[in-house]
């Protein structure tokens, strides 16, 4: 679908084989949510209230924002199933450091992507150079990222974390002007990845990548450091969504942190259209899957109903997304 | 088609993998110092999970035992997720290299069951501390307070602070928790006979996910404006809901209580997000278990009443349920929260 020639002659030579700039899978996320809100708002007493709002959108960051890594390495065929294991690591070292030197903000969040970076880095190389699948290695990497989170956890919880990361917090500090800076940021990366990922040569690469790796190579393409790169972005981002998972959590951080996110990332990438089999996918897709999956929790508890229903409304929805993304992958062969 | 369908086998069998947990054993022992000529007595215990305080101030009581005993050796091993699957393992490698006493906090009582079934048969004494498995063979529960005790402390504390009367909710962890469970039906009932103009209006389960505990409280705030009680059930939960409401900018409108660590409830006893942790002395309980199990192991009976140590000296045991209690709740407030170093 993503890949559909315009059929009118473009006017300008450069801008060939684009993709519409938003996709049906889009639109329906959009409207779905939409519908929701209006039934929330209608039947609990505060869901479309600032007050309601404001945390559902801060919650939903973190996912969405290493969503725009995953959606990146998905698009590229591979997978990235560490993002919870490299949560817990970037997390408790910013902890420990927030507790032990009280550095500023600006240091922590940088200590954070940088820590994040690396991470991304161990994947990517082993990814881009070693030849094994990503699920295989990274599911490796998931299981030495939580052992090494888990040596600098020691045997206790991190106590005392001070406010200073509330900038991305839930509270009045996280917002400016009633926008959750959490949010905010996520939505600016969200745009930028958007814009480079369509309209730049080296963001068409992933999609060609993901398409047909042989092919990609033989035009030209250097696949290795494009694959490198989609992990790595995927650790800077998990550096700066475990500022924001601390943030949001208490003054106490324990060693349940980043556990199973990897597949509530996963599911907003694969809810937002993004084909789990790589070369088609869109970031903001993957934004409007992890604000609807947040919208389920935040619904389900706001309406009183059962916990364990979010899940499986989660589930329904991506088991409806996946089923369409295959349907859409038939109609197009049969073409 | 093919390759499709291989990937969506792969991505299926990671996240089953992934949801089964994966865990990494780290063996924590502390043997016990001369034991010449005597029998040492393998006495492991399984907490739900380790590396979180609670279950390590369990360990440092269990330590202390040992070393005052002389006779045991303590072992201690838990999964690094609450995951009954992945305890179930641990529970099996105990088995095999037969302790003398094995003693479990079971993440999944039913499904613990067969499994002190298989250590009994292998000759091993089992038990219970901190949760128990009611229906399964173990020999004692050591329990750190009543269902009741602590039910009616978290209820007592929180309505006194909302005055008697008004709707709260409770923020709970797994909802397959026996104790957790156990005291939020004492919580259900006390409320209606003691305090007939408060209710409980909702009842939601967050896991161990501290930030997920957190936005549903928030969650339930918004659902409920009238809302002016929040019970944090576990030790996720408990700052979990003080912070929610430090947040939403309602403390003082907003009370908590919830069965919170000291050290993590600290910062929100002393800003008064949260009126009251209510706990028991955990690091005793880990001395009471540790002496429990050398009991069993040695074939030593439990009497009415137990010395067990200048802490412990008049433990009650009830023989109709088998179970060892520690003693009353413990209220953590303000007040007295620096006492506890965990």
């Amino acid at each position: 679908m993503t890949t559909v020639a315009e059929p009118k002659a473009p006017r300008t030579s450069k801008i060939k084989n684009l993709p519409s700039p938003i996709t049906g899978q889009e639109l329906v996320l959009v409207g779905v949510i939409v519908i929701l809100w209006a039934a929330l708002a209608v039947s609990t007493p505060a869901f479309l209230t600032a007050g309601s709002i404001q945390p559902l959108l801060v919650a939903t960051a973190p996912i969405a924002l290493v969503g725009v890594g995953m959606t990146i390495v998905i698009i590229t065929g591979g997978i990235d199933v560490s993002v919870g294991g490299a949560i817990m690591v970037c997390s408790v070292i910013t902890a420990k450091t927030l507790v032990g030197s009280g550095v500023n903000l600006g240091v922590a969040v940088l200590i954070s992507i940088i820590a994040g970076a690396v991470l991304g880095l161990v994947n990517g190389v082993l990814i881009a150079y070693g030849r094994v699948h990503a699920i295989i290695i990274t599911f490796g990497t998931a299981n030495l990222f939580m052992f090494l989170g888990l040596r600098i956890f020691g045997s206790g919880t991190v106590n005392g974390i001070p406010g200073t990361l509330g900038f991305f917090g839930r509270g009045p500090d996280g917002r400016t002007l009633g926008v959750p800076h959490a949010f905010l940021a996520t939505v600016l990366i969200t745009a930028a990845a958007w814009w480079y990922l369509r309209h730049t040569a080296g963001g068409r690469h992933f999609f060609a990548i993901g398409g047909d790796a042989q092919a990609a190579r033989l035009a030209g393409v250097r696949v290795q450091r494009r694959v490198l790169l989609a992990y790595v972005i995927t650790g800077v981002l998990v550096g700066l969504a475990s500022c924001f998972v601390i943030a949001q959590g208490t003054s106490t951080l324990d060693q349940s942190v980043g556990s199973g996110k990897e597949l509530a990332v996963i599911a907003a990438v694969v809810i937002g259209g993004t084909s789990i089999m790589g070369g088609r996918g869109s970031v903001l897709g993957t934004m409007l899957g992890a604000l609807l999956v947040q919208t389920v929790s935040s619904g389900v508890t706001q309406l009183g109903w059962r916990s364990q229903l979010s899940d499986l409304f989660v589930g329904i929805f991506i088991i409806v997304a996946v089923g369409a993304d295959l349907l859409r992958a038939r109609a197009r062969r049969n073409r | 088609m093919r390759p499709r369908f291989a990937a969506a086998v792969a991505l299926t069998a990671t996240a089953a993998l992934a949801l089964t947990g994966c865990t990494k054993k780290n063996d924590d022992t502390a043997a016990s110092g001369d034991a010449t000529g005597d029998k040492t007595y393998k006495v492991a215990f399984v907490p739900k999970l380790q590396g979180v305080p609670y279950f390590e101030a369990m360990n440092a009581g269990g330590k202390e035992a040992a070393a005052a005993l002389g006779n045991v050796e303590w072992l201690y091993q838990g999964p690094t997720q609450a995951d009954a699957a992945a305890q179930a393992d641990i529970v099996r490698s105990y088995i095999q290299q037969k302790v003398d006493a094995l003693i479990v906090a079971p993440n999944d009582p039913d499904s613990m069951a067969p499994l002190l079934q298989q250590a009994k048969d292998a000759g091993i004494h089992v038990a219970t501390a901190d949760t128990d498995a009611p229906s399964s063979v173990r020999e004692v529960f050591v329990n750190q307070a009543t269902a009741q005790g602590i039910g009616e402390g978290l209820t007592d504390s929180l309505l006194t602070a909302m005055g008697g009367k008004g709707k709260y909710a409770i923020v709970s962890c797994g909802q397959t928790a026996e104790n957790l469970n156990s005291w939020i039906e004492v919580q259900k009932a006390y409320t209606k006979t003691k305090y007939p103009d408060a209710e409980i209006v909702d009842i939601v389960y967050a896991g161990e996910d501290q930030a997920k505990a957190t936005q549903m409280a928030t969650d339930l705030m918004n659902a409920h404006p009238d809302l002016t009680g929040l019970v944090g059930e576990c030790t996720s939960s408990a700052p979990g809901v003080a912070q929610a409401v430090k947040d939403a900018g309602k403390i003082g409108k907003v009370f908590t209580v919830g069965l919170g660590t000291p050290q993590s409830m600290k910062p929100y006893l002393t800003d008064k997000s949260s009126t009251a942790a209510i706990l028991w002395d955990v690091e005793n309980l880990g001395y009471l278990t540790a002496w429990a199990g050398a009991q069993l192991a040695q074939g030593k009976p439990f009497t009415a009443s137990n010395n067990v140590s200048s802490d412990l000296s008049a433990v009650a045991y009830t023989e109709a349920d088998k179970m060892l209690l520690l003693g009353p709740a413990l209220a953590i407030t303000d007040q007295n929260v620096d006492q506890f170093n965990y």
